[in-house]
């Protein structure tokens, strides 16, 4: 048995939704004509009951889409079409009974050629129970192949095979807008309908989108989630958030939105899964702080493989359930789009480059106290003398750095001035030098110093620990940081 | 009045109330202060061993002025949680993080979400967002940098509002200023300050007071100790 769903005064708008519901039913669809699909009902009947609860069940379907459509059933697909086009709502032509339900339809139902629709007219036939009476020897003589197809279809004899579609699936959307939109908050009503119908039909394949394009006009946004989502609402969220951090610079006269497709996101949480956020929430929070912060200031740190001084990149933060075992969440950090999301900061340095770094001999005074660099130690700990001894030093690092005014006393640093922040060096160790991009614009040559200032700038004088850096190619010194 | 005819309405008044508030409100007579807060290591032991450790749902302030360790120690308490699988988020006030040391305090840089401020009211609205989402084990509100005439412009009830939205999830927000700026709205209160430094012609290691200031959960026998972090 097949069904057949077909909308009378079809606009061209709504035949993917109508896919959608056939393939909610049935594998095997066959888009017969904008307007109308055909799908092959074997088999459902322990799933869904009888043919005509299942014809029920199509129109339901079919209505809560918002979609006014005929629905019939019946033996061959031809049958079903005919008697779709001719009666309105559900319809079950059953078994041998073909011939006799579709007699009084008339003959338009089998979009006939309009030669032999004149000609039958001029006949004075003008149902489909007048033509299959007609012989069939004396049709073909008369009307050719074409005369006799249509009076096996007059009969609800057809015999032809379902052809169904494997296109490949598009969630798409386009709306032109009768006027140019000029601001994006209108836009929100606009994308919250089309991403409500992406969504739904998602829904109905039990699909879900880690990645959305929207064209307005010319301008093209894409928006890429780290996990598969369908809630209309996210989206519509993350993709105003995104039109507000990168307005369009022209009124919007047409609104294209693709929803790419995959499979929904199978998580399992378990009682002792450490904390983290939920992904798609978290994607909304980022996207919130983005707009407060700017994009290039949110996400996961990365050091570069180099060594010049304060070389990391931002990636973008991602949180992804994507193995079920004993570590159930995994984090994940991508590579960011290149041309969108991609930013290195503080270098533009590769990571195929040749540094050389130089450690300077220190003064002679200074020797003694060399030693290898500490290895890096985990936590503050007891130690030997009952006190606490920790791991490295941890460095604040002005960004940029700070300008200093240095005085040298025998090519050593006797005294400084930055930034709220001036007194005697008391202290220091160095110079400690590095070099390297010496082939590149932003090459660098530096040596650099631990220092512990004595500041007589505010209030009580206090100590505080820096380290500094005399620029070789500038000729000027530089804090860069206060170790804390 | 009889005794017992008072209890008797008093039983049921409750009740009433409890149905009334029942969808609201679960458990509307409940006093929120006897519950017990949920406690992790902050990484340093004698602060562990003195005080609990950080509590869950609520702030913990940590103030000193520079190099007094403040920023070693903020590492160790994310170092801690990351190293539970745990994911973290840093409002970096005046863009002062460096990840090289966060690698050296064995910090996974992969789980923590670094959010680069150069306003207080960036500070503030991203960790507003930050607490609305949820699902972090730290946040670290690193307002150190700061001017302090910015600071002491934050309203106490700015705090208060960060410390009911966190109440009742475990997330722990820490906050570290210059100068103690939450007062009442945190449950741990540390200051730190530089006592030393050991010079032995290079920069060896760095002698620093904690002292507890204020602990909600537990009365530490101990409120000032010394540790030393070396390089």
């Amino acid at each position: 048995m097949f069904a057949c769903i077909h909308v009378p005064n079809f606009s061209g708008e709504s035949h993917a939704a109508l896919s959608d519901c056939a393939s909610a039913f049935s594998p095997r669809v066959e888009n017969t004509a904008p307007g109308t699909v055909v799908f092959d009902l074997e088999g459902l009947e322990r799933l869904f009951g009888s043919y005509s609860e299942i014809a029920e069940k199509v129109a339901e379907h079919v209505r809560a889409a918002g979609i006014q459509a005929h629905v019939a059933v019946a033996s061959n697909p031809d049958a079903a079409i005919s008697a779709a086009r001719g009666f309105a709502g559900v319809t079950v032509v059953g078994r041998g009974t073909e011939a006799k339900r579709l007699q009084d339809l008339p003959l338009d139902v089998l979009a006939p050629s309009p030669e032999i629709l004149e000609t039958l007219d001029r006949w004075g036939i003008r149902t489909m129970g007048a033509f299959r009476n007609l012989p069939a020897v004396q049709v073909s003589e008369r009307l050719g192949q074409e005369g006799v197809r249509l009076h096996k279809l007059a009969r609800g004899a057809g015999s032809r095979p379902l052809v169904p579609h494997w296109e490949a699936l598009q969630f798409m959307e386009v709306m032109e807008l009768e006027y140019e939109l000029g601001t994006i908050e209108p836009l929100t009503f606009i994308l919250s309908r089309m991403l409500d119908q992406i969504c739904s039909r998602l829904r109905a394949r039990n699909l879900a989108t880690h990645e959305v394009h929207l064209a307005l006009g010319i301008y093209l946004r894409v928006l890429r989630l780290p996990v598969p989502v369908r809630n209309p609402k996210l989206l519509t969220k993350l993709l105003i958030l995104d039109l507000e951090a990168h307005p369009p610079g022209a009124p919007i006269q047409q609104v294209k939105v693709e929803a790419i497709p995959t499979k929904p996101r199978v998580a399992q949480n378990g009682l002792f899964v450490p904390l983290s956020p939920e992904p798609e929430k978290l994607e909304l929070t980022l996207a919130r702080i983005a707009a407060v912060v700017g994009e290039e200031n949110v996400g996961s740190p990365e050091t570069l493989d180099t060594h010049r001084p304060d070389a990391f990149r931002i990636r973008k933060f991602e949180v992804t359930a994507e193995r079920f075992g004993n570590r159930n969440l995994l984090l994940k950090t991508c590579e960011p789009d290149r041309a969108k999301q991609g930013r290195m900061v503080g270098s533009s340095h590769r990571l195929s480059e040749v540094e050389r770094t130089t450690p300077a001999a220190p003064p002679k005074d200074l020797l003694d106290g060399a030693a290898t660099p500490p290895l890096p130690r985990r936590g503050l700990r007891l130690s030997r003398n009952d006190q606490l001894e920790g791991g490295d030093f941890a460095l604040r690092r002005f960004r940029p750095p700070l300008d200093a005014t240095v005085q040298l006393r025998n090519n050593i640093p006797s005294w400084i001035a930055f930034h709220g922040v001036h007194g005697p060096i008391e202290k220091l160790s160095g110079p400690w030098r590095s070099s390297g991009d010496w082939w590149r614009p932003n090459r660098w040559d530096r040596e650099e110093w631990d220092i512990e200032v004595h500041n007589l700038n505010v209030g009580p004088p206090t100590s505080a620990l820096y380290r500094i850096y005399y620029d070789v190619h500038t000729d000027r010194w530089f804090a860069e940081g206060a170790y804390d | 009045m009889d005794l017992g005819l008072f209890f008797m309405q008093s039983v049921v008044l409750r009740a009433r109330l409890e149905s009334a508030l029942g969808e609201r409100i679960p458990s509307p007579f409940t006093d929120l202060d006897t519950r017990i807060p949920e406690i992790v290591p902050t990484g340093i032991v004698p602060v562990d061993a003195l005080t609990g450790g950080l509590p869950r749902g609520a702030i913990t302030e940590i103030f000193g002025p520079p190099s007094s360790g403040r920023t070693r120690t903020m590492l160790s308490i994310l170092a801690e949680a990351t190293g539970r699988d745990e994911v973290c988020a840093l409002v970096d006030g005046n863009d002062a993080f460096d990840p090289a040391s966060g690698i050296a305090a064995d910090l996974d840089l992969k789980r923590l979400l670094w959010v680069r401020c150069h306003k207080l009211e960036q500070a503030l609205k991203t960790t507003d967002l930050l607490l609305q989402g949820g699902g972090f084990g730290r946040v670290v509100m690193d307002l150190t940098d700061l001017s302090l005439s910015y600071l002491r412009s934050v309203p106490l009830a700015s705090w208060f509002r960060f410390q009911r939205a966190i109440e009742k999830t475990p997330t722990v927000l820490v906050v570290m200023t210059p100068e103690s700026m939450v007062k009442s709205a945190a449950a741990l209160v540390l200051r730190l300050e530089m006592r030393g430094t050991d010079w032995s012609t290079l920069l060896n290691a760095m002698d620093v007071n904690l002292e507890i200031l204020r602990s909600r959960r537990t009365r530490p026998s101990i409120s000032k100790f010394e540790f030393r972090i070396s390089k």
